[in-house]
């Protein structure tokens, strides 16, 4: 008895796997430990989001379920492509990812062989969409574009002088600072210096006291990371150095205010302008926040990738990369972050604005496109 | 000269702090010559209780002074404790097995607790209620924070607690002997295990002070935050004469120092190539560190 018992369970499972319809693979990748892990766990948590949105709201046709399996980046290059070796013996066909630029460009190479799809909510290096790679989308803006945004802001409404940059070295800090600090001359900015300090510190009370010294217009921060932004304007604060603070947005997350507090008050920030009015943005908020929480920085950006490799991959009623493509190419997203069409070389464009922390908030505060306060 | 002033005041803050932790790095080594890895993870779990400790008790209406003093307390005793049990899992069964052994144990169990940590308490780092040591005093350009005088005092307190403990009690006299000759010492009627395992007890404590004081000073606290300082703390041992107690808190200092002035004269980058120098130097030209690793009556 025990036996047939077994026997038709046996039956029953085959059966089901059997009769179910195919299931939407996805992927993501992103640093989910390490430093960057809050930025990363965000991209994942996008991601899922988008997902959950999806199927509440019917599904996709062809498709009787759609998975994500969250990669751990960690940042790196090396496990960035062993992350993307994985996802390609999961066979999936889409990734949301990854983080960091320098694991980006690997990783999308990787993908690009096996003609899988890969849709970046936050590498913003010019790299990225430079290589003539047919997989690869980015729904960020680009690291050129907001070096000319700060210094816009710098010129045309702080009217400023003189600048210190600090950035922590890696190939998105220190290429985002060097191109403001090669911008600044023109702008009739003087640089009174740029210092660099290692990822992962926690004391920066002698670059400080050397920008104390200098005594800048405006001190410019591009660290990889929130949490080591709130140690650093914390620490600058206390010093009583009083300059402008602008930073950019890595370094942007609720994080910082949660860490700095009152000391992020005033600060300003490049980052891409995202309308908190918007149906779009609303539906996203309604799903993402019960569950994880308040979004950082690229929560909306990942979500809205993934959301647009859903609804390409509704459209063309197939995975494969030359139809996604193309449904990709063709329409317009109503996203979370922005609304959005994807050029032929992947981008979306930029369109970062100057945001400010008031009263332990982020707001809207300039536009750099017209130079105008919100 | 204020700039230098200011550098100073920085340099000795850091400093102090390294020397707490390499304290528990030294001590370990002197008396069963371990180098622990797990050790600045006593420092990350000390900084992660004491906030969660400091946010209760604020919650309950405490004032800052209650707050921080019992906060250190119970922190430094949860984190003597938890050192006690690593210690009996992870050390005491490779006790007469090679040191290779338990070098290896030591990395497994470092790897083990920061991840313990990041599981527990999330990838978030965890703001310290920073307005509770907020302020501090002003000489022109130079500022000297109310938390850069708390770890001066917090520190010079528990160096001087350790020194008396070490060089004036009978379970100092015991940790010395023990550190000396294990065998001789049992044959004495010295419970060896007993002050091994006390000796990992008090090194945590203080690394768990120290923790607590990071995370006031910077402002929050995060689980991998005990990588780096540990291997700091582990070069100012070496610096100062790994297993001299002495030693480890000049060690500290010096390579707080020289990372200040390094960053503040040069660049930012380069602090960490010259607190390593400085190490590398000293491993070159006089092995047994600057104040030497075999004065007997002071190792512990």
């Amino acid at each position: 008895m025990k036996r047939i018992l077994f026997m038709a369970c046996i039956l029953m499972l085959a059966a089901s796997t059997a009769f179910a319809g195919e299931t939407l693979k996805m992927g993501s990748m992103s640093p989910l430990t390490g430093p960057y892990a809050a930025d990363g766990n965000d991209i994942a948590n996008g991601a899922r989001t988008a997902i959950e949105v999806i199927k509440a709201d019917g599904g996709i046709p062809g498709f009787d379920d759609i998975t994500l399996s969250a990669q751990d980046t960690a940042c790196d290059p090396r496990q960035a492509v062993a992350a993307a070796n994985k996802l390609i013996n999961e066979e999936v066909t889409g990734v949301v990812g990854a983080y960091c630029s320098s694991a980006t460009l690997p990783a999308s190479e990787t993908l690009d062989e096996e003609d899988i799809v890969m849709l970046t909510p936050a590498s913003t290096n010019e790299k990225v969409t430079e290589r003539g790679l047919k997989n690869i989308f980015r729904t960020c803006g680009r690291d050129d574009d907001q070096s000319k945004a700060a210094i816009r802001f710098m010129t045309d409404y702080l009217k400023a002088k003189s600048i210190y940059l600090v950035d922590d070295k890696t190939a998105y800090s220190q290429g985002l600072a060097d191109n403001v600090e090669k911008g600044s001359p023109a702008a009739g900015i003087k640089v009174l210096g740029h210092d660099h300090v290692n990822q992962g510190d926690k004391d920066f009370s002698a670059v400080l006291t050397k920008v104390k010294a200098a005594n800048p217009d405006v001190f410019y921060v591009s660290l990889q990371n929130s949490a080591t932004g709130a140690l650093l304007i914390i620490q600058a604060k206390r010093m009583g150095i009083d300059a402008v603070y602008l930073a950019q947005d890595a370094v942007y997350h609720p994080q910082l205010i949660e860490i700095a507090k009152k000391d992020a008050n005033g600060m300003y920030l490049t980052f891409g302008y995202v309308d908190t009015d918007a149906p779009s943005y609303q539906k996203f908020i309604k799903a993402y926040e019960p569950k994880y929480g308040k979004p950082g920085a690229y929560s909306a950006y990942a979500y809205d990738s993934a959301m647009a490799y859903l609804l390409a991959v509704k459209k063309a009623g197939s995975t494969d990369l030359a139809k996604v493509r193309e449904a990709l190419l063709s329409m317009e997203f109503d996203g979370a972050s922005k609304k959005f069409k994807y050029m032929e070389n992947g981008d979306s464009g930029s369109n970062y604005i100057i945001r400010q922390i008031k009263d332990g908030e982020y707001i809207n505060f300039w536009n750099a496109q017209t130079g105008e306060k919100y | 000269m204020e700039y230098f002033l200011q550098q100073l005041i920085n340099g000795i803050t850091l400093g102090g702090v390294y020397a707490l932790i390499a304290l528990g790095y030294t001590m370990v080594y002197g008396i069963i010559q371990l180098i622990n890895f797990a050790h600045g993870e006593f420092f990350a779990a000390g900084g992660y209780m004491g906030v969660i400790l400091i946010s209760y008790l604020a919650g309950q209406g405490a004032s800052p002074v209650l707050c921080i003093g019992l906060g250190l307390a119970l922190t430094m005793v949860y984190c003597a404790l938890l050192a006690m049990a690593v210690e009996k899992v992870a050390y005491k069964p490779l006790r007469t097995s090679s040191r290779l052994s338990v070098l290896l144990s030591a990395l497994g169990m470092s790897i083990f607790l920061q991840n313990g940590l990041m599981l527990t308490q999330g990838v978030y780092d965890k703001a310290y209620p920073t307005e509770m040591t907020a302020g501090g005093f002003e000489w022109g350009n130079v500022v000297l924070s109310y938390m850069q005088i708390y770890i001066f005092l917090i520190t010079g307190a528990l160096l001087i607690g350790l020194n008396l403990l070490v060089f004036k009690t009978r379970i100092g006299k015991a940790m010395r002997a023990t550190a000396q000759d294990k065998v001789m010492s049992a044959l004495v009627g010295i419970n060896s295990s007993k002050i091994i395992s006390l000796t990992f007890a008090i090194g945590a404590g203080l690394a768990a002070a120290a923790g607590i004081m990071v995370g006031f000073y910077y402002g929050s606290v995060n689980y991998s935050m005990g990588f780096v300082p540990g291997i700091k703390a582990f070069a100012a041992a070496v610096l100062g004469g790994i297993g001299n107690i002495t030693g480890a808190m000049v060690g500290g200092l010096i390579i707080g120092m020289v990372e200040i002035f390094a960053a503040g004269y040069l660049s930012s980058e380069y602090k960490d190539v010259f607190a390593f120098i400085i190490l590398i130097a000293v491993l070159y030209f006089r092995p047994t560190g600057i104040m030497g690793e075999n004065v007997d009556d002071t190792r512990v």
